[in-house]
């Protein structure tokens, strides 16, 4: 009877030994997946080279780039080839039925105005390319959302006229960086 | 027979252990060896690099640990630049592309050092 006992024991030990080995187990197969499997995200990198550019593209030296504004407007033809003007592709590879839609830029020009908490006057004219509706998303939470990077910076124009710049870069690119 | 009995369990009980962590290893070897992630993380800092460069930079990069881990019986491209898509890829079923934003030529070459390091040269030159 006391044998008995003892070899029930010994199974319900044998159990409970498979037991912890699947749990240890089942843990470092999930942190290997985990580890291997999440792609590096380098969408913050991106946007803060794309929005750089864009600065670059618009104002050099402290002053607005000739032919962009043009009576308080934005010159057509600088907002038609802005991409090619600044040297910007949005063309990406073929993934998941991604089709050129990834990225989204929008450069806003407002008037200096140093009586506003935020240093924006009167909207002046705004250039917009990409893909427009993940702007809306930019302000969302939650997964399989674009990432977004606001920056204003201080120019004059070639009369000494007063700007803020407003860049918003997107960049989505989310299978690929989530 | 008891003895036997007993025996029997140990040895099955042993063999299924190692059976177990056997498993286990080969998965995290399997998992450690796969070239997928350097693939892609190549690729990536090699858009990210063009992305950040100025018309007229060379930018050379150390292929060292790349070929360290690549297929030894793939003899193809592992790095190839097409409009505005780099792909790495170190073995037959693989490859990763990742696009940059830049609007720039790039001249891509290989070159040999001192017999021993292989490196990779960029030349990102102004779109014509």
């Amino acid at each position: 009877m006391k044998k008995l006992n003892c070899r029930g024991g010994d199974k319900i030990i044998s159990i409970y030994w498979f037991f912890i080995l699947f749990l240890v187990a089942g843990a470092i197969a999930y942190m290997a997946a985990s580890f291997y499997g999440k792609p590096y995200d380098v969408r913050d990198a991106e946007l803060r080279i794309l929005s750089n550019k864009i600065a670059d593209c618009v104002s050099s030296g402290g002053y607005i780039n000739e032919n962009i504004l043009e009576d308080n407007n934005v010159n057509e033809n600088f907002e038609k080839d802005f991409l090619k003007r600044c040297k910007l592709n949005f063309d990406v590879e073929d993934y998941q039925n991604w089709q050129d839609d990834q990225f989204f830029a929008l450069v806003q020009f407002y008037e200096f105005d140093d009586t506003k908490g935020d240093l924006l006057g009167e909207f002046v004219d705004e250039i917009s390319v990409g893909n427009v509706n993940l702007r809306s998303l930019c302000n969302m939470d939650g997964k399989n959302l674009p990432i977004c990077l606001n920056r204003m910076f201080y120019t004059l124009d070639k009369e000494n006229h007063e700007y803020i710049i407003k860049i918003l870069s997107v960049v989505r690119k989310t299978e690929k960086n989530e | 027979m008891k003895r036997g009995n007993i025996l029997i369990e140990n040895i099955i009980f042993i063999v299924l252990n190692l059976i177990f962590l056997s498993i286990l290893i080969a998965f995290l070897g399997i998992k450690s060896a796969d070239v997928s992630p350097l693939e892609e993380k190549l690729a990536k800092e090699i858009a990210l690099i063009i992305d950040g460069a100025k018309p007229g930079m060379k930018i050379t990069y150390n292929l060292k640990d790349v070929l360290e881990n690549a297929d030894e019986n793939y003899d193809g491209k592992i790095i190839s630049i097409d409009k505005n898509i780099v792909t790495v890829r170190l073995h037959e079923k693989g490859g990763y592309s990742y696009s940059f934003f830049s609007d720039v030529d790039v001249s891509p070459l290989y070159f040999y050092n001192d017999g021993k390091t292989n490196f990779y040269e960029i030349t990102v030159g102004e779109k014509k």
